[in-house]
């Protein structure tokens, strides 16, 4: 695809932005250690050699005891494996990740629940939480669930906020008027209140999880969007290459997307981040309060709450808060970085 | 506990019990035939509608005269409790100010009615309010008095006479009598009080009120049983003055009145602090004071409870010194956040005392509904039992110190049958019962599947966040046997709706039983409480039966042959039939595995302040809490000697005693 020469310019200019450039590409670094997690972060073993056979278990089905001539036909527990091999001295081996626990595996069947202080000797690095679960593990998971959730957030957001907006912005008159006195209606509606009372209304088991909660809340989170995208339509309508097109014979929808939308563009990328900061925050607001994800699926919010209730364990209510906040002000910055790039304005003088 | 029903299934440690609450609600419209239930707009009056209420229902409320009295009881055996030990100890001082916490400001003062079960009741009825006659609570099966002052039973016409004590007053001064016991009954019964439970349970269990004369009266029971006296005399009589102005508004018109209390606690209206705390206060002169079986108990003056919403900010609270003693529940608090090493323990500003009990512990468990596809497959239910590890969960979640529940009906002093033993976790034994049941292959995910390609998943629903841990701990061993577990942790309205319209395939639940001789059963395991029109003329299941809503029967479970066994144990005169009779019941329920033996725990933990004193036992052995009978006192000399330490910096001896005179063995 061949980039328009502006956006050749904006994008430089958001590379030459130090500050944001650097927090885009941390970003994504992080995004990319979610999307590898089971690569790293697993009780499932990255390769197994065992009688001269190699077994690869991080992905797809699992791998039942017997496989490994244990005998047991549920999954086999690698962190035994590993040690009974080790011992064996068969030629048999198990390569584990990093850290070799699974997110919502109680590493100590049989012990106490408590949660353990980090420990590098036994890898938990941020330690344990009340339920004897590895905090890094349930970090980068539930950072991996807070991702898809805000884009899927965006995407939906995005898609009635631009669909609405540039409806109300093109058409004008009662449709304007109506939607406008609707969208009011609508966004005084207390939201966190009333996403957990929808939500506590609907089935939540497991099976659920992250598709109905995200409905949830882009059902009361979808009118902001459609603030900018009216208002933006408006002022591109009123140029005279639409006139052009309408008089060449452009259909509305052929206005809208092939000639409006392109220009109101800067304006949806700006907002890009500061949605997902949304997102991500309202996820874990929901979360805390115990209305968002199903358990046992990670999330942050959780883990906040496991924290501030175990304030003698501080390691877990620092570990959620760090991230957290890492993650948000990483998205500030490259919004910022985003909007100072889309400036027309280059240099911007204070009085 | 009295006979009253708490609809709240959140507040396990609380008083009462759901039971009948739910399963009475189509009895409702039945029970009385009062036309100002059709017509509220024509309510004459409460003297007027008692009146008319009394002459419509005349073999119901009986009036004789003293003479009357006598010629009826004569050669009865009067009992006074008077041989019985008494619990409170002698050494109590009267007097000084207790600060305890309570989790919320109660909705209502009323003690009936919406919102009148939050937890705050205990402080309005359950720990507080008089009966006439109370069981003791170390002596199962014997009785004291309170407010009536001897009893007599006539077990030939299922009768129980009472003389009420005259010295007996209201808190407001206003002397308890029959008119009280009257009106009463007509309250319990009325269609008026918009509860159906008590509506039921009124009518049900008595078939006749006599009122011989202002002190004198005898209660008729509909059926005999072994604890006729419990049932007759463990009632909390209300002031007829009072309620005046009952009526069909009496919800709205009585929500913020303090209803005169014949216990020794009262509210004064200056001491209700909305939203931030109440406290209660010592009724002046109270009547009580030096009778045997209420004297040295109720020793604080004053019992001021703060509102603290959050149980951790409790604890904190606690450990700061802004309460004096707190009932502990967590494992976790108990071990960690009081843990040895603490400041506030390891000064001996904190006693942790361990108390073991004996009451009917709620029965935890998982509540498999048999109305659910695959769940109607007894091999699939067996599975489950074999492959729900709670005795992980008794290890780590409650470190021990739970046990599993041997049958449905524990606690009652007695075993209901020896035979029936809980079943281990056994990931091999359930995966056999899961190829019986048609489940063999197992999926990439390591769920079984059957041959027509459904997944061995269900989903257990629980109200109860605080146990949201238990249910991971399940969730990760039942997939051992191939077994999935989805989680659903609801909170208690929307939770509460769906188990009780039988939509959930499994509850992780629990009902709060009352402390009593022998369990209940038709309640949560009779057919017509699963289905309206359970089986067919022959017995076999009616193909076109409708799920039961709003009952307590979570399992849908509808066998004839324990339907007819429950309603044998229900008419039961003996506590041998009934023990026979239970055995079977326990083992039929066994049998069909519907109720997976979950947890409980032998004793409650109190941690406390050391100026508070305790009689030589700590507690009676039918105690939920520490709080429930009142048998603490504040120490003067100990308070100012502590904390007089306190501000030296001095630490006190460290006191963490175990009461276990009432283990079980």
């Amino acid at each position: 695809m061949e980039l328009s020469p502006q956006a050749r310019l904006q994008l430089r200019r958001f590379r030459s932005l130090k500050r944001g450039f650097g927090s885009f590409l941390a970003l994504l670094f992080l995004s990319l250690l979610a999307l590898l997690a089971e690569v790293l972060v697993s009780n499932r073993a990255l390769l197994v050699r065992y009688d001269g056979r190699l077994y690869w278990p991080s992905y797809g089905a699992i791998h039942p005891g017997h496989d490994f001539g244990l005998n047991y036909p549920y999954e086999t527990d690698y962190r035994a494996l590993r040690a009974q091999f080790a011992t064996a001295h068969q030629g048999n081996w198990v390569l584990m990740p990093i850290i070799p626990f699974g997110p919502n595996e109680n590493c100590y069947p049989g012990q106490t629940f408590t949660p353990r202080a980090p420990d590098l000797t036994l890898r938990h690095y941020l330690g344990t939480d009340q339920i004897n679960r590895d905090i890094l593990a349930r970090l980068l998971y539930g950072f991996r669930n807070s991702l898809l959730f805000s884009a899927g957030f965006i995407v939906l957001v995005y898609l009635i906020g631009v669909v609405v907006g540039c409806a109300m912005g093109y058409f004008g008159g009662w449709l304007d008027l109506g939607m406008q006195r609707i969208i009011e209606i609508w966004s005084l509606l207390p939201f966190l209140l009333v996403v957990i009372i929808v939500r506590s209304a609907l089935p939540t088991g497991t099976s659920f999880g992250l598709g109905l909660l995200l409905l949830v809340v882009v059902l009361f989170a979808w009118t902001g969007m459609t603030y900018y995208t009216r208002s933006a339509t408006y002022r591109e309508k009123a140029r005279d290459y639409v006139a052009a097109a309408q008089v060449l014979g452009a259909g509305p929808a052929r206005v809208l997307f092939h000639h409006i939308l392109p220009n109101i563009l800067s304006i949806l990328v700006t907002f890009l981040p500061f949605t997902a900061a949304a997102a991500i925050a309202s996820l874990t607001a929901l979360d805390y309060l115990g209305f968002g994800l199903p358990p046992p699926m990670p999330s942050w919010g959780e883990l906040l709450r496991q924290g501030t209730g175990n304030l003698d364990a501080p390691w877990i209510v620092a570990s959620a808060f760090c991230a957290l906040s890492l993650v948000l002000i990483l998205i500030t910055f490259i919004g910022e970085a985003i909007r100072e790039a889309f400036d027309p304005k280059k240099f911007m003088v204070y009085r | 506990m009295t006979h009253s029903f708490r609809s709240s299934l959140l507040w396990p440690l609380g008083a009462a019990t759901l039971i009948f609450g739910a399963c009475s609600k189509p009895a409702g419209p039945e029970v009385t035939s009062a036309p100002a239930a059709t017509a509220p707009a024509a309510f004459p009056g409460m003297e007027a509608d008692l009146q008319r209420t009394l002459k419509e229902q005349s073999s119901f409320y009986i009036f004789k005269s003293a003479s009357d009295f006598e010629q009826d009881t004569k050669g009865l055996t009067w009992e006074d409790g008077a041989n019985e030990p008494e619990y409170g100890d002698p050494a109590a001082k009267r007097g000084g100010t207790l600060t305890l916490a309570t989790p919320d400001f109660p909705g209502t003062f009323r003690w009936i009615g919406p919102d009148a079960s939050d937890p705050f009741r205990e402080f309005l009825l359950d720990y507080v309010a008089s009966v006439f006659v109370r069981p003791h609570p170390n002596l199962p099966g014997q009785y004291t008095p309170e407010l009536a002052r001897e009893w007599a039973v006539d077990l030939a016409h299922k009768t129980v006479y009472f003389r009420l004590d005259p010295d007996a007053r209201w808190s407001d001064g206003v002397p308890l009598t029959t008119e009280d016991v009257v009106f009463s009954w007509y309250y319990y019964r009325s269609p008026l009080l918009n509860e159906p439970w008590y509506n039921d349970f009124y009518t049900k269990t008595y078939s006749a009120l006599t009122v011989y004369d202002d002190y004198n009266f005898s209660l008729t029971l509909a059926e005999l049983k072994p604890d006729m006296v419990d049932r007759a005399g463990n009632v909390n009589p209300l002031p007829k003055h009072f309620f005046k102005e009952f009526g069909p508004d009496w919800v709205q018109k009585y929500n913020w009145r303090i209803t005169p209390t014949l216990g020794a606690y009262t509210i004064r209206e200056e001491d209700i602090k909305r939203p931030s705390s109440i406290t209660l206060s010592y009724v002046k002169k109270w009547w009580g004071q030096d009778k045997r079986f209420l004297r040295y108990r109720f020793n604080p003056d004053r019992v001021h409870l703060t509102v603290i919403r959050d149980p951790d900010k409790t604890i904190e609270a606690f450990l700061r010194g802004d309460i004096d003693d707190l009932p502990v529940i967590s494992p976790q608090a108990w071990y960690e956040k009081m843990s040895n090493d603490h400041p506030a323990v390891a000064s001996g500003f904190t006693v942790k005392a361990t108390f073991y009990n004996q009451i009917p512990p709620p029965d935890f468990g998982l509540w498999i509904n048999e109305a659910q596809p695959l769940l109607g497959d007894r091999n699939v239910r067996l599975g489950i039992q074999y492959a729900s590890n709670f005795k992980l969960v008794c290890q780590q979640y409650f470190r021990g110190d739970a046990a599993i529940q041997k049958t449905v009906s524990d606690g009652y002093g007695w075993d209901p049958n020896p035979e029936v033993k809980p079943r281990p976790f056994d990931p091999q034994k359930a995966r056999e019962f899961f190829a019986k049941a048609g489940f063999t292959q197992q999926g990439p995910d390591g769920v079984l599947t059957n041959p027509q390609g459904q997944r061995l998943s269900f989903t257990i629903t629980t109200i109860y966040r605080r146990f949201q841990d238990v249910l991971v701990v399940l969730k990760q061993e039942a997939l051992k046997a191939g077994l999935e577990f989805n989680l659903e942790v609801l909170d208690q309205t929307t939770g509460s709706q769906k188990m009780e319209e039988k939509k959930c395939e499994i509850t992780l639940a629990a009902y709060n039983r009352t402390v009593e001789m022998y369990p209940r059963y038709w309640e949560s395991y009779s057919g017509v409480n699963a289905y309206d029109v359970p089986y067919l003329a022959d017995g076999s299941p009616n193909p076109n039966r409708k799920v039961k809503i709003n009952t307590n029967n979570l399992c849908s479970i509808a066998i004839p042959a324990l339907d007819e066994l429950i309603k044998q144990y229900d008419k039961a005169e003996t506590m041998e039939q009934t023990k026979i009779l239970a055995a079977k019941i326990e083992q039929m329920i066994y049998d069909d595995g519907c109720w997976v033996n979950g947890w409980k725990i032998p004793h409650y933990w109190a941690a406390y302040r050391p100026w508070i004193k305790w009689p030589a036992d700590f507690n009676v052995m039918q105690s939920r809490d520490e709080w429930e009978f009142w048998l603490m006192w504040i120490d003067p000399d100990a308070q100012k000697a502590a904390l007089e330490a306190k501000a030296a910096g001095r630490n006190l001896p460290r006191q963490s005693p175990i009461y276990d005179r009432f283990k079980e063995p």
